[in-house]
């Protein structure tokens, strides 16, 4: 009886570990955010399995370790990221939890995507906490400039076919194809925004400044103190003051803020707010990185012009 | 100034439709601003210059924790061996060092003083994966008993411990020498099995008169994702040794504790920031030649980015014996937490007793400095 008992907890065993690793031959790829899926599963293709930990419309500052992410992780070949610091609130209990050597850090399976992205807002002197949520080595949303998924993209297929050399030859010819169209894309968005360089505009947080570097906008100021600090009445004072006297009436913010401080400055300048998605999967519509700047571009197109 | 002259051409090159240049020019052209930047910012070495001519870069991460507390108790005013009694007072202070020490382990010490003098060592972890799925860990820590065991005091959901805790584990709870493995079962959702061997020191439920008489714990786990805004975990440990007990006597000097648990954690998609529920319960006993046993179950809410409310029930009882008896807390909760690194906590408590009953009231300030690792879900 007790041999019997033994042999039933045995075989349930073997079926559950085979079953979870049921024959998946390619590689298991786990991002952080949904723009590195995206074009993790653009340039990997039918080759890959993609996971993506943070949907688009989290804040990827206030995403909680959750073990069921270990789980995930402990089945991956490669482990991509940001970086930048911008996981570093959860990412590092989440490796150490998952309990896959492959994915630590030095290891092949472990991508920084942010190695080669031209970096903008690196602090130079002393920095610490008093300066708000910061990030010392560079704005780390440096998704939201499309040429930088080019470097993206090239990281990733250096990697994948790093881990998977036979497949090296499907890779690259996605590789092509991904560049072929995000060039196609990014001249039609340039076209479509050209109109408004110079234009200057109010951000919620400084999310935005990769996106409006590339199309030639700028912000004035945040609505935010510092970063990760709701403003007081006295930066909101300043702010709508400083909006007046320069005409500025536009207030953009992701869709993972609540709107309350950004609809408090745009009624008092007469201007209005814009809810935008700031990663793939933000809204339903931005179902990849080209359908991602389709919707920030023609949100921006529509809302502009009554705001200039 | 000629590589300035350079990095500018290159840039000014670099404005042309990017679809006018071939894949490998483009690569061509970044390796040589990469280079180019690199050199740039070849200045005087800093951080280099040290006693021991080792990189300050391979220094530990450092950070500081402190809990400043005032207390009112309308009870005990001139006792002055009563724990919670009223004053102000350093709560505690604790110093935490992580860093890898080679490619195969990790250290992790973490030095507490409580009130204002002596440093002792909380925990000094060092660990490590052994193979996938089995991770390692040995040296002084808070052991794998239930949940609330875990956490280090600034991470407490209340300002104190609940009764049944304190009661059953005492101030410092399990924390012991010992050696153990965790692994992490090819299950689906996220299911641990954990075995710790324990030296047992612990003055109330342990330190068993022989050198041999180690603690044994075994403890599982498992979380899952009820949606993408919920989870729910339901775990339970189980641990055996000896306790003080001289003998002969008429009962053996054996402990037997057990504990289950069940927390379940809601933040609403797309505002996580801002909306948090917890709910956590715990059942914990002792069963020995005396039976302790009680529970504690919480609830913490954020009702908005920066504040708290929250509940806590905990009741403990020694059923039988000659030490029968029940000690019941009921604790409220009222906290500002403008961000991770500080928070001012405002709690009451209600203490019903077999001695007098007793109202206490707690304010706390909570903060981080430094590199602090981020804590467990």
């Amino acid at each position: 009886m007790k041999f019997y008992v033994f042999k039933a907890i045995l075989a349930t065993w073997l079926v559950i570990s085979s079953w979870s690793s049921f024959s998946w031959a390619g590689l298991n790829v786990v991002t952080t955010t949904s723009d590195l899926g995206s074009i993790a599963k653009k340039v990997g293709g039918s080759l890959i399995k993609v996971n993506s930990l943070v949907k688009g419309y989290q804040d990827p500052h206030y995403i909680q370790p959750k073990p069921s992410y270990m789980v995930k992780m402990n089945r991956a070949d490669l482990l991509i990221y940001q970086g930048l610091e911008l996981e570093i609130g959860w990412l590092p209990v989440l490796i150490k939890g998952a309990r896959n050597p492959n994915i630590r850090w030095g290891q092949p399976g472990h991508l920084d995507a942010s190695t080669g992205i031209p970096k903008l807002e690196i602090l130079s002197g002393e920095v610490d906490r008093s300066m708000g949520d910061i990030h010392p080595y560079g704005n780390p949303h440096y998704h939201l400039d499309p040429e930088n998924g080019f470097i993206i993209a090239r990281s990733i297929f250096n990697k994948l076919s790093e881990l998977d050399p036979e497949n090296a030859s499907q890779y690259r010819e996605n590789l092509d194809r991904f560049n072929k169209k995000l060039a196609e894309k990014i001249s039609h968005w340039k076209k479509q925004m050209a109109v408004y360089r110079g234009t200057k505009i109010v951000t919620y947080h400084k999310l935005w400044s990769y996106f409006l570097n590339r199309f030639g906008l700028s912000i004035l100021n945040t609505v935010e103190v510092k970063p990760g600090v709701s403003p007081s009445t006295r930066h909101l004072a300043m702010l709508t003051s400083q909006m007046k006297r320069q005409n500025i009436k536009l207030v953009v913010q992701a869709t993972y803020y609540s709107s309350e401080f950004s609809d408090m400055v745009a009624a008092k300048v007469g201007g209005s707010v814009l809810t935008l998605p700031a990663f793939v999967g933000g809204t339903s519509k931005a179902r990849d990185y080209f359908s991602l700047f389709d919707i920030i571009v023609e949100e921006l197109r529509k809302v502009l012009p009554s705001n200039l | 100034m000629k590589s300035r002259t350079l990095y500018i051409l290159l840039i000014i090159y670099l404005f042309n439709p990017v679809s006018a240049w071939p894949a490998s020019q483009l690569e061509e052209l970044e390796k040589r601003i990469r280079i180019l930047e690199s050199t740039k910012e070849k200045g005087p070495l800093q951080n280099s210059s040290t006693a021991t001519g080792i990189s300050r870069k391979f220094n530990p991460a450092m950070s500081f924790n402190g809990l400043f507390l005032g207390t009112y108790n309308d009870e005990g005013n001139y006792d002055s061996t009563k724990e919670v009694r009223t004053g102000l007072k350093v709560q505690e202070v604790e110093m935490r060092l992580t860093a890898n020490i080679d490619s195969w382990l990790r250290g992790d010490i973490t030095l507490a003083v409580e009130g204002s003098t002596g440093l002792e060592v909380e925990e000094a972890i060092v660990e490590g994966v052994i193979t996938r799925n089995l991770s390692f860990k040995t040296g002084k820590f808070l052991t794998s008993f239930g949940k609330h065991n875990q956490l280090h005091t600034h991470a407490f959901p209340f300002i104190d411990l609940p009764v049944v805790s304190e009661e059953i584990l005492g101030e410092e709870g399990l924390n012991e020498v010992g050696v153990g493995g965790s692994y992490l079962l090819p299950t689906e959702w996220y299911s641990e099995f954990t075995l710790q061997l324990l030296q047992g020191d612990n003055t109330k439920q342990f330190n068993g008169p022989a050198g041999s008489d180690f603690a044994y714990l075994i403890r599982q786990n498992n979380l899952w994702d009820l949606n993408d805004e919920t989870t729910m975990e339901l775990g339970g440990s189980y641990v055996y040794g000896k306790n003080s007990l001289a003998p002969p006597s008429s009962f053996d000097n054996e402990t037997h504790l057990a504990e289950a648990d069940l927390t379940i954690k809601w933040k609403p998609a797309g505002r996580e920031a801002y909306t948090t529920t917890i709910w956590q319960t715990e059942f914990i006993g002792s069963f020995r030649e005396q039976t302790q046993k009680g529970w504690y179950t919480l609830i913490k809410h954020q009702f908005a980015k920066k504040w708290w409310v929250q509940g806590r029930y905990s009741g403990y009882t020694i059923p039988n014996g000659p030490n029968r008896g029940d000690k019941n807390q009921w604790s409220a909760l009222f906290a500002w937490v403008p961000n991770d690194f500080s928070a001012v906590r405002l709690q009451y408590n209600h203490l019903n007793q077999v001695t007098a009953d007793e109202n206490q009231v707690l304010l706390q300030l909570n903060f981080t400095m430094g590199s602090h690792p981020a804590h467990k879900y």
